[in-house]
């Protein structure tokens, strides 16, 4: 038991702005943003002291916060993080003033009410990343719901409203599969060792013990419900078509594609429960969800070629990238998994920094789509350089902090003996087509010949040039010293790798 | 087994609900009857408040009578010992003792209920004080508290006789109180509709009933005494044990009193008639109906089930018919299924919510089938999880209903697209209508979505996966036209900015239950431990 409640203060500290926000006059949009911008700032503090008092050398569950909330049901209140959680909090944190400051002046009316769901949806995808207790994870995972689709909904382009409803269906349509599968995995727990109980770390204690055995085909259900539950969030083709049209119809700024729809909710559940939980089940479905996950990669770079819309084309990246994360997850070996939650940062830093870079363009131009650009770096030369080092870093260049993660993933994916070196070959595919699809995107905003219109476009303004260069920043010091990265969580990995190869070994 | 004069504390809400109603009516007498609005409105406000203190009044008695909260200590000599005797001998006839002469139950499930119909009444008459009402106002408060007295009756009954007086109480009263709009053109309807279909589904529930009396007098007879019938229901359950339970005039008399009771709580294929009356009915009555009203024929579908048919429990298999778990098995999985699709094509808000509200009777069914459990603790949880889904139910329903009853009073009609835009025109009612939306639709951290929890581990475990997996999925169903409200007041343009104005003392009604909604949500445990009394229901 940790005695200072840092990781409630990192979920509730935006809630608690998101409040403020609201209890200040409408009028007064300065005092709103300086709130907001506050809170989502204190958050990344706190975050980050967060990850300086990690202890590297333990594996389990740290920070552990515990309140019973429903006793009677061995329900509780359970924050804790560990080497693979930590780093998707800090991501949330370091992303949502990014996401604040790209919206300002973005956003025409009712800025309150934006800022306020926001900071909300911060708390709910932070408390998705640190609950323990899994009930309270289903209840974070369904409140990231509500504010992203108001935010695509009110604020969003001309197909808001079918884009919000698609989004909210889809991903509540789900999500509660998850349900019965907490109540399968509660309810067979509770029968074989009498402690009713939503712990996950109580769970996965009795399951290492033996206390708790699951027989295959149970395992396979619940492993299936949690399994449609993620994929779906995640998303992983076929599941994959709401995400693409939430982004393509939420606001150019890009905040709330940072914000929402980038992170990485559904990869870490895979993570949480279906690798970890169930290992006997993730080794025998890795072959099927391996298909699924290089499907999802070429498939989605295909597509993502195809596109002319910019947001488009990069919702398709991102669909890509899961694909990649979902693969290495499923090596269920220490460098596929190790890969995977890198890359899950890695994505979402050089991703969201790309949708950014359209928002800006956007801004100047009107338009998202690609054949109105041509030449931009005549007119916008730091705004095209930042943008050449998120691309590439997106693209997996080495030096920069793509190629790391992916690098290790694949060498998993390649050793691991469910998904085996085909698979990693027509991945390796994959990594050829990001390069296509996004030089392509580069290429035709900011080279060739200027169009006389757009030679008087003005360059990166104080605001736009921070946000680049902060998160350019990120993203060369994470290629330049992946270990930054890697560090933290090798001991929790390796205990969920272990995991699988004692199921492994006992065969 | 004899009334005595110390077990009047024992029915005192029963007998306040009794004598308020007829205050209501005879205080409305002596007012004055004017012809002017004024006069009208006047007369309509002092029936309204007498109503809502007198409510108010039985809600405080009945909660200090059921020691949920606090017991009352001896006295000791001090000043407040009035008070303090006062609580003694109210408490006195709080939970336990047997039922009075067998047939009306004072354990703490008829507390819970009791609390429960009170409660709703008291909301809805708020609603109805804000509501425009024309004519007759004393008819209508206490027809109210009428009916909240039949339905209090319905959830203690552990008699047959009692059982049919209560329910046909708390129908008739209803009946007028949908038709109670004589001037509109629905509502009439809906009275005559609710009328037919409830006396006919009353007449199947009581042909039911002969024939468990047949069933009974013939057991008697066979056990070589005089045929005698008994009402009880603890009776009938001691007789239809072991081979006696599958008795087909039995089996018979059970389908008949579950189809009775069917029209009550409103499950397909029982169910023609709510939408067209939740419609109709004028919009506080449709609260009142589609909550208290089915809660008591839950209540009492629960009580007659499990003390008069226990050993004709069977197991909730939808492949071969077993007993009552069984037959709710297959009602719950028509149900489900039927009105979430029904709910899809509708455009009137009242009357998808009717459809909601029908598929919301298929998720407490089941609550029920955790009976088929030989485990006590399983069946206690089945029991509090029944109370649970029907009290946030209710709470959410008279929630929702009550802002319709707004809106339709402010705009006169209640379609979907009259909600249009409707932040723009009362952001604090469309907020709270939207976290009603959400408790229904069952998102965390909501009441509704504890409920939904509670059950679908209430049907898991009672061995039913294949119709919990059918529920979820019409969760998600049901998800898409509850979006469809939340898409109307957000995202569609207004047609008017004309302001929505919410009556104070209707808003009173809504802010509670949305506040109770959010609180459930957040401490589910905060009503879960006082459900905890409830399992060991008298009679059994």
């Amino acid at each position: 038991m940790n005695a200072f409640p840092i990781l409630s203060l990192i979920v509730w500290l935006p809630a608690l702005g998101a409040l403020g926000v609201l209890a200040l006059p409408r009028a007064n949009l300065q005092a709103q943003r300086a709130v907001a911008m506050g809170a989502a700032l204190l958050a990344l503090a706190a975050a980050i002291l967060l990850v300086v008092l990690f202890d590297r050398n333990q594996a389990g569950f740290q920070f552990v916060e515990s309140f019973a909330w429903v006793p009677s049901w061995g329900i509780s209140y359970t924050v804790s993080v560990d080497g693979i959680s930590l780093w998707l909090v800090a991501l949330t944190a370091f992303l949502t003033p990014i996401a604040l400051a790209a919206s300002h002046g973005a956003i025409e009316r009712q800025e309150r009410a934006f800022l306020a769901l926001v900071l909300m949806l911060a708390s709910g995808m932070t408390g998705v990343f640190v609950a323990q207790d899994m009930l309270l994870f289903y209840v974070f995972f369904e409140f990231t719901l509500v504010p992203t689709a108001l935010l695509i909904g009110i604020w969003g382009g001309a197909g808001r409203r079918q884009a919000a409803i698609k989004f909210f269906v889809y991903t509540f349509a789900g999500s509660v599969f998850l349900l019965p599968g907490i109540i399968g995995l509660h309810l067979l727990h509770r029968q074989a060792t009498g402690v009713a109980t939503f712990d996950i770390a109580t769970i996965l204690a009795s399951l290492q013990l033996g206390a708790f055995q699951l027989d295959p085909a149970a395992e396979r259900l619940l492993f299936g419900l949690f399994f449609i539950g993620f994929a779906v969030k995640a998303p992983i083709w076929p599941f994959h078509t709401w995400m693409t049209t939430a982004h393509a119809e939420a606001p150019s700024s890009g905040a709330i594609d940072i914000a929402g729809l980038i992170l990485k909710i559904g990869a870490y559940g895979l993570i949480r429960f279906n690798v970890q939980l169930f290992p006997a089940a993730a080794a025998w479905a890795a072959p099927a969800i391996g298909v699924l996950a290089v499907i999802s990669i070429v498939y989605a770079a295909w597509v993502a070629y195809q596109q002319t819309d910019m947001k488009r084309l990069l919702a398709y990246a991102s669909v890509s990238h899961l694909g990649f994360i979902v693969l290495g997850m499923f090596a269920l070996n220490a460098q596929g998994i190790a890969g995977a939650v890198a890359h899950m940062v890695n994505s979402a830093l050089t991703t969201g920094a790309l949708f950014l870079v359209v928002g800006m363009l956007a801004a100047r131009r009107d338009s998202r789509d690609l054949r109105a650009f041509g030449g931009m770096w005549k007119a916008t030369p730091v705004l095209g350089s930042l943008t050449l080092i998120l691309v590439l870093g997106a693209i997996g260049l080495p030096g920069l902090n793509g190629f790391a993660s992916e690098f290790a993933l694949l060498q998993g994916a390649w050793r691991s003996p469910g998904i085996g070196w085909r698979y990693t070959l027509l991945a390796v595919l994959g990594v050829a087509l990001a390069a296509v699809y996004l030089l392509h995107m580069y290429r035709a905003t900011f080279m060739g010949e200027v169009p006389p219109d757009l030679a008087q476009t003005p360059d990166v303004r104080p605001r736009e040039l921070v946000l680049l260069t902060t998160m350019a920043t990120v993203v060369v010091v994470l290629g330049l010293y992946p270990a930054l990265l890697f560090g933290p969580m090798q001991q929790s990995v390796t205990q969920i790798a272990q995991g699988t190869l004692q199921y492994l070994a006992s065969r | 087994m004899s009334f005595q004069l110390t077990d009047i504390p024992r029915i005192l809400p029963e007998l306040m609900l009794l004598l308020l109603a007829l205050l209501v009516v005879g205080s409305d007498v002596l007012t004055r009857w004017g012809r002017d609005p004024k006069a009208r409105a006047e007369r309509a406000r002092e029936a309204g408040q007498l109503t809502a203190i007198g409510l108010g009044l039985v809600f405080v008695v009945a909660l200090i009578q059921s020691r949920l909260l606090f017991t009352v200590p001896d006295p000791t000599g001090g000043p407040l010992d009035v008070l303090l005797t006062l609580g003694r001998n109210l408490q006195a006839g709080g939970p336990g003792g047997p039922a009075l002469l067998g047939a009306f139950a004072t354990d703490e499930f008829t507390m819970v209920a009791r609390l429960t119909f009170v409660g709703a009444a008291l909301l809805t008459s708020l609603l109805a004080m804000g509501y425009r009402l024309t004519a007759n106002p004393g008819e209508f408060y206490s027809l109210l508290i009428f009916s909240t007295l039949g339905m209090s009756l319905m959830a203690a009954a552990t008699e047959f006789i009692l059982a049919y007086l209560a329910l046909e109480l708390s129908s008739i009263a209803l009946y007028v109180l949908a038709g109670y709009f004589r001037e509109s053109d629905r509502s009439p309807e809906a009275g005559l509709k609710y009328f037919l279909f409830g006396s006919l589904s009353s007449a199947i529930f009581l042909y039911g009933i002969s024939l468990v009396y047949g069933f009974v007098a013939s057991e008697n007879q066979k056990a070589g005494g005089t045929p005698i019938i008994a009402t009880l229901f603890s009776e009938v359950g001691r007789l239809a044990t072991g081979e006696a339970a599958s008795n087909p005039l039995l089996t018979l008399g059970m389908l008949f009193i579950v189809a009775g009771l069917g029209y009550k709580i409103s499950v397909v294929p029982f169910h023609s008639w709510a939408p067209d009356v939740y419609q109709g009915a004028p919009p506080p009555v449709t609260a009142f109906l589609s909550t208290a009203s089915k809660t008591a024929g839950f209540l009492l579908l629960y009580r007659l089930l499990t003390t008069a048919f226990p050993g004709a429990v069977g197991a909730p298999r939808l492949e071969t018919f077993s007993g009552w778990t069984s037959l709710l098995a297959i009602l719950a999985l028509v149900t489900v299924i039927v009105a979430n699709l029904a709910a899809l094509p509708q455009t009137n808000a009242r009357r998808l919510l009717a459809y909601s509200s029908i598929g919301h009777a298929g998720f407490v069914l089941l609550a029920i089938l955790l009976w088929t459990s030989s485990s006590q603790v399983d069946r206690d949880f089945g029991t509090m999880a029944l109370f649970y889904y029907l009290i946030t139910y209710t709470i959410t329903n008279v929630g929702s209903f009550g802002v319709l009853a707004v809106v339709s009073g402010a705009i006169g009609n209640d379609d979907l697209s009259d909600m249009n835009g409707m932040w723009r025109r009362n952001l604090p009612l469309t907020l709270m209508m939207t976290i009603l939306i959400l408790s229904l639709a069952g998102i965390p951290p909501l009441a509704g979505f504890w409920a939904k929890f509670f059950v679908f581990m209430a049907g898991y475990q009672a061995g039913a996966v294949p119709l919990v997996a059918i529920a979820v999925v019409m969760t998600v169903v049901s998800l898409y036209y509850y979006l469809r409200f939340l898409k109307a007041m957000w995202m569609n343009p207004a047609p008017a900015t004309t302001p929505i104005v919410t009556p104070r003392i209707a808003n009173a009604a809504i802010v509670a239950s949305t506040i109770l909604v959010v609180l459930l949500g957040i401490v589910p445990n905060l009503i879960w431990g006082a459900l905890s009394g409830t399992t060991a229901f008298a009679g059994r």
